[in-house]
């Protein structure tokens, strides 16, 4: 009888559905060249790599890598790879393997405050990754029913923290409490104040960064993970405050980078701007700007665009 | 939460101690709060034998006088539903605070303004335009409209002026608790009036008769899964509703996941979907900010046209997201100033 065959770690990766197709990789680095991780983020991420350490059988290597934990899937880099190669698959597979191999994932991941969850399951309609699931267990006698986060799966985007209708979900750094607390803006005579809210990942430059922080006091600017992270409540709160106008900006709308957070948020301030119609308030106070890849320096006009319009109001 | 809390009632007090003096009263509201109160229908009868009834126009014979002869702090609890749409609502808000230890904001109304504070959508001349001109069951060509002062035979007679924006009870007065719903249900009612008659309150401000979570949190439902997202949205009228599945799923908005459950879902257990009644949970300000939060991140779609499409289908957003709480939310304040 023929002896079992030790699988190599490229056998495993390609067993996977989703990563069978890296062999063809000839290291070009276009894929590198496309993603927004290694030049926002983390140096040394690196899906070219990868893909030469899943060839190599380096598994400790794979799975200690950045690159395994940071991909969000965007999916820039598939279109532009010119051997069709579906990266964010075969880094989905590798972290299958390094998860199972008890590695743990390096990100800022959201947590569940049992004590206000409600069960309702919105934060698992809502995940791009699948990472919550609803679980029953029982607490004080009785069965109850509350949403569980699957740490190696979240990608903190956030999106579920705003989704969350009774704010039982946070992530250390945009929980509701910290990114409320940045709301204010102090009153400045004759001139507009208008909170920006910009997502980690669509201003692609540190230019477009550089122009946000150059507004003066009046312009608040708000880091937040994903667009979609921006909850209409806050906003509200934010104009009742006295700010003049909420700006959120998210990528353009194929380049999410947490796949489906500008969608959620172009809804989102859609449906606040309908709210704010049907009360008759001022048009144009909540605004979101879509920047892509191509629109390298348009932050500017969109921010002086605004204050001009808020202005008028101001008047 | 001390409303879940069964007590014995006061029967057990010694004869001797005077009764508690409980009023009632309705200002801009439906009735609906009072037929609750006559649901509990003989437990009333143990209400009667317990304490005394000094102020109920609805279903009693008393005169704003009667209430203004009393010593202030006579009434030990009272009752008030309505929203407060005109200067009576007021004044008779602030003689009830004078004359009452514990003042109980009783309903969807009073608490966050209910259904007539969906008139803060609309200026005052825009809805006496609706109501008195153009509605289409009204056949008056002499384009009448109610005067403040009207001379009778029997002298002049006043109308309450009508306020510009609907408020709750509390943007007028100070409110010891607030009981929801529209109306509040009736077992609710009655353990609230055992806990407050046997004297165990909770601390000021609390929501009484009600839970801290949401409705989602008692309903039994099957919830929706991994992906499960929304491509086309349905008014409830639009489809044959699924008795087992959470509206959500089938595309109906349910604005349970942003209401604080203690109803018992009747709606939900008709197969309507939840109408926020009970307004928002612990911890949330604006109730239809909230529900617009989390319907938004449920729609599926990655084509920017077919998502406005998708959003057309939500016909009302403020009537659906905040159908009890306009007055007190963000949006009135943004448009009337607080």
């Amino acid at each position: 009888m023929e002896s079992e065959k030790v699988l190599t770690f490229a056998d495993q990766v390609r067993a996977i559905p989703g990563g069978e197709h890296f062999d063809v990789c000839y290291s070009c680095g276009t894929c590198v060249s496309k993603c927004m991780i290694q030049q926002k983020l983390e140096p040394e991420y690196n899906p070219r790599r990868l893909l030469r350490m899943v060839n190599m059988d380096m598994r400790e290597e794979a799975f200690d890598s950045p690159t395994t934990w940071l991909c969000s899937a965007c999916d820039l880099c598939y279109p532009a790879c010119p051997q069709e190669i579906h990266i964010s698959g075969v880094i989905g597979a590798v972290k299958q393997l390094a998860v199972e191999a008890g590695y743990k994932s390096p990100l800022e991941t959201v947590v569940v405050d049992e004590s206000l969850c409600s069960g309702c399951g919105i934060c698992v309609m809502t995940c791009p990754y699948e990472a919550p699931r609803l679980i029953e267990k029982e607490v004080n006698g009785v069965m109850d029913r509350f949403s569980e986060v699957d740490e190696e799966k979240c990608m903190g985007c956030g999106m579920c923290v705003a989704a969350c209708p009774i704010g039982a979900i946070a992530r250390p750094g945009v929980s509701n409490a910290e990114v409320a607390s940045q709301i204010k803006i102090k009153k400045h005579k004759g001139l507009p104040t208008l909170a920006v809210f910009v997502c980690d990942w669509s201003l692609r430059v540190d230019e477009d960064l550089d122009i946000l922080e150059s507004y003066p006091d009046n312009v608040r600017v708000i880091h937040i993970p994903c667009s979609g992270r921006i909850d209409p409540q806050m906003a509200l709160m934010g104009l009742r405050s006295g700010i003049d106008g909420v700006m959120v900006c998210g990528c353009a709308p194929d380049e999410c980078h947490f796949k489906r957070g500008n969608y959620v948020s172009t809804c989102k301030i859609s449906l606040l701007d309908r709210m704010l119609g049907q009360m008759d308030l001022a048009d144009g106070r909540v605004r979101f700007v879509q920047i892509g890849t191509q629109d390298r320096g348009r932050i500017r006009h969109e921010v002086d665009a605004m204050l001009s319009s808020l202005q008028e109001e101001v008047a | 939460m001390a409303a879940k809390t069964t007590t014995k009632t006061a029967t057990s007090k010694k004869s001797a101690a005077p009764k508690p003096k409980l009023a009632f009263y309705w200002a801009a509201s439906c009735g609906g709060c009072e037929i609750t109160i006559t649901e509990l229908g003989m437990r009333l009868v143990d209400v009667g034998d317990i304490a005394d009834i000094v102020f109920w126009p609805a279903a009693m014979d008393f005169k704003y006088d009667d209430v203004a002869a009393l010593k202030d702090k006579e009434i030990d609890v009272c009752f008030y539903n309505g929203a407060i749409r005109n200067d009576e609502n007021e004044e008779i808000a602030h003689l009830l605070r004078r004359k009452s230890k514990t003042l109980v904001a009783f309903g969807s109304c009073s608490h966050l303004g209910g259904i007539p504070g969906l008139a803060n959508m609309f200026d005052i001349e825009v809805l006496l335009e609706r109501v008195f001109d153009t509605s289409p069951s009204l056949d008056d060509s002499r384009g009448t409209r109610p005067k403040r002062k009207n001379k009778v035979a029997e002298g002049e007679i006043e109308i309450p002026k009508m306020y510009d924006h609907v408020r709750s009870l509390a943007d007028v007065v100070d409110v010891d608790y607030f009981m929801p719903g529209c109306p509040p249900v009736v077992d609710q009612v009655w353990t609230v009036f055992q806990t407050i008659l046997a004297g165990q309150l909770p601390d000021k401000g609390a929501v009484i008769g009600a839970f801290g979570k949401t409705n989602c949190d008692v309903c039994p439902r099957k919830k929706g899964g991994s992906g499960m997202r929304i491509t086309e949205f349905h008014r409830p009228h639009e489809v044959e509703l699924d008795q087992e599945m959470c509206f959500l799923t089938q595309g109906v908005i349910c604005c349970g996941p942003a209401t604080r459950s203690g109803c018992d879902l009747p709606c939900l257990t008709a197969n309507m979907p939840c109408r926020g009644c009970y307004g928002p949970p612990d911890g949330v300000v604006d109730q239809g900010s909230k529900l617009i939060s989390a319907i938004a991140a449920l729609v599926d779609t990655d084509d920017p046209a077919k998502l406005n499409e998708i959003l057309a289908g939500v016909a009302d957003p403020v009537g659906l997201g905040y159908r009890f709480s306009l007055a007190d939310s963000i949006l009135s304040d943004l448009k009337y100033g607080k």
